[in-house]
């Protein structure tokens, strides 16, 4: 440890004890996302080139978009970085409660996002007809926008794997008990997503044949999921009110930062796809 | 919010905001720009002046989000420095491969597109 961290203080943005003065799991993540940088810009580039020189029978991507869900989907994405960099914040002040309440904020708007482009693909295929493997645009669209979206799916792990971490008892009796908790959590938080999605699914397409107004057909459909979403929901809420003292605070805030990092970085990403994949065609 | 009653004095006595403001206010900011860029598409205006205004808009919130979400600001330069050499080659490898697939003499002739497309349809059939 530092000097400054034996007296109370951590500098959370430099660290005297490496060559480079900064935190070496910061340094890794940004020579991490500087390389992602440019796996992302020869994605994007093989999209953009695809569309200004377009093969014969090319779709035209206006007829196929929704602007109104894309927008929808940049607006989560933007607050869900705004809830990232208050939870960065929080902990390095050593706020845990407060720490978690943004780490699950960034989960739930990480999520929607991800459920946005669910149905976005899921309407390509099956209203619009636009495939992998149908046309260029296709190949590239998804290849770009689907990396985006795992490394959407990668952050939302590491988020939630983060959030059960806070929970890690500060007399954990040799790991076991509290490994097994943690893996029941896991589990939880895994199953209430699988089902939540599978019921927005549903409900968006009995809402799309009936009117948004129709959650007596969409339950008497899907009883199973619905339940499950609730009973997981109950459950995570009771796993969450876990109050005893816990080995997460600011010494680990590091850690979150290089997470939040990480999905800052899928933000900008998501910036750049927003302009030139999605508003460009609008011109 | 508990976050939110910080308002840290700086050493000559001058109020700062915490950075929970900070990160609150370019929140809003860039959801106010996302706004602007919607609506700028569907404005009747020349496409050099949209797409230009695109970029600007587009770089500005992409620089918001890297020096203040993640915190190249307040960090040693050597991260921005690193950041910057990803970001270089990768925007430089996409601006040489639009340019060169853009070349006349990259184009394939119109023959071979005609006689591809017959291939296509042929495989096709």
């Amino acid at each position: 440890m530092s000097s400054h961290a034996a007296s109370g203080h951590i500098d959370h943005h430099h660290d005297h004890t490496t060559s480079t003065g900064i935190p070496n799991k910061k340094l890794f993540m940004w020579a991490f996302l500087a390389s992602d940088c440019m796996f992302f810009g020869t994605l994007i580039s093989t999209h953009l080139i695809y569309r200004l020189h377009p093969p014969p029978g090319s779709p035209d991507p206006k007829s196929i978009f929704s602007i109104e869900l894309t927008s929808f989907s940049t607006f989560i994405l933007l607050m869900s970085s705004l809830l990232m960099a208050l939870a960065v914040n929080a902990c390095q002040k050593g706020r845990v409660e407060s720490t978690r309440k943004n780490l699950l904020g960034t989960i739930f708007f990480g999520l929607i996002f991800l459920a946005c482009q669910v149905y976005e693909f899921s309407h390509f295929v099956h209203e619009k007809g636009l495939t992998l493997s149908n046309s260029t645009f296709g190949s590239t669209f998804y290849t770009l926008t689907g990396t985006h979206g795992c490394h959407v799916a990668i952050g939302v792990l590491w988020l939630i794997l983060m959030y059960i971490r806070s929970f890690k008892p500060a007399d954990a009796d040799e790991g076991r008990p509290w490994i097994g908790k943690a893996v029941v959590h896991l589990l939880v938080f895994l199953v209430t997503i699988v089902a939540s999605m599978s019921a927005m699914m549903s409900y968006t397409h009995i809402a799309a044949e009936h009117g948004w107004g129709a959650v007596g057909t969409f339950l008497s459909h899907h009883p199973i999921s619905t339940a499950v979403t609730l009973a997981g929901v109950i459950a995570l809420w009771a796993l969450g009110r876990d109050k005893s003292t816990a080995e997460f605070g600011e010494a680990n805030a590091i850690d979150v930062e290089s997470m939040g990092l990480y999905w800052h970085f899928v933000d900008i990403v998501w910036i750049v796809i927003f302009t030139a994949v999605y508003l460009l065609e609008y011109v | 919010m508990e976050h939110a009653t910080h308002a840290p004095f700086a050493a000559d006595g001058q109020h700062h905001p915490s950075k929970f403001h900070i990160f609150v206010q370019i929140a809003m900011i860039l959801a106010a720009i996302t706004g602007v860029e919607i609506v700028l598409v569907y404005l009747p205006l020349a496409k050099w002046l949209i797409i230009g205004s695109l970029a600007v808009l587009s770089l500005v919130k992409f620089l918001l989000v890297i020096f203040y979400f993640m915190h190249l600001k307040w960090d040693k330069a050597f991260c921005t420095v690193l950041f910057f050499i990803g970001l270089i080659l990768g925007g430089g490898t996409l601006w040489a491969l639009l340019l060169l697939f853009s070349a006349e003499s990259s184009l394939p002739p119109v023959d071979e597109i005609s006689s591809l497309i017959t291939l296509y349809a042929h495989n096709l059939a």
